[in-house]
């Protein structure tokens, strides 16, 4: 079996499962004050997704779905210190947004312990969009 | 030259050295490749993709030249039955639809990643 069709036999929707129409996307919120490099960010990003797509498999398989099946949207957005991301996590869990936050051992680069990427989604468009609309792209 | 530490599992990801992504888009494309190989694995390579979970899902940026190489890691790694997955971006934004953009190898054991990763240049 090809890679195309083995990932499509992953991620192919289920008839028997529905879930809100419309597109998902998961944002990923960068720390900028950690100043670290594109490798570095490229890892912590791929760990928040991760984190989130098997929580998402987990407690709502639907959404999961949804998302994998409409392009697995990703935007990566800058915010400026750890205490704005954890405030804009508060507002993606008070509106019953998956979130995932990752903290980093540092062993390269940062200091350890620190919070360098949070993911909010995959959820629809316009609901992540009501909370991060201010962000820049990164 | 990959970054020693205690983890017995680890996934790579590795970019085209010769196109020139924004920082945003770069991590984008790393993280789809990270989600495809942790997905594809949890069915395909059950027993690594679990030690690779419970050691920390450590996971390293390498850059190649170009798609070739990419194309040749693939194969490379197929032939030793590990998992891979190439990314094609749907090119909403600054590249090509289709394009190729990097691949994901792994998880599989450290020793077999470098093995097949020798050579690549880790991403600063």
């Amino acid at each position: 079996m090809g890679i195309r069709s083995f990932i499509h036999r992953l991620t192919a929707p289920s008839p028997l499962r529905s879930a809100p129409a419309g597109e998902y996307k998961l944002a990923l919120l960068v720390n900028h004050e950690l100043k670290m490099g594109k490798g570095k960010i490229g890892a912590q990003t791929g760990h928040a997704s991760v984190k989130s797509v098997l929580n998402l498999g987990k407690d709502d398989p639907s959404r999961l779905d949804a998302w994998l099946t409409s392009g697995q949207a990703k935007i990566c957005l800058k915010v400026d210190d750890e205490a704005t991301i954890l405030s804009l996590i508060k507002s993606a869990k008070s509106m019953g947004i998956p979130t995932v936050i990752v903290r980093d051992a540092g062993r390269t680069q940062i200091p350890s312990n620190s919070l360098t990427v949070a993911a909010i989604g995959p959820a629809l468009v316009d609901d992540i969009d009501k909370i991060t609309e201010h962000l820049k792209l990164l | 030259m990959l970054l020693s530490n205690d983890a017995s599992h680890s996934l790579a990801i590795i970019c085209r050295k010769d196109l020139s992504l924004s920082k945003g888009k770069f991590a984008s494309q790393c993280a789809h490749a990270a989600v495809q190989c942790a997905l594809h694995s949890q069915k395909s390579a059950k027993s690594d993709y679990e030690k690779w979970r419970n050691t920390g899902s450590r996971k390293v940026v390498l850059y190649a030249e170009d798609v070739d190489q990419l194309q040749e890691l693939q194969q490379l790694a197929e032939q030793k039955n590990i998992v891979s997955a190439l990314v094609k971006d749907a090119g909403r934004t600054e590249i090509p639809p289709g394009m190729i953009t990097v691949l994901g190898l792994g998880p599989a054991m450290k020793t077999q990643i470098d093995d097949l990763c020798s050579g690549l240049e880790l991403v600063r």
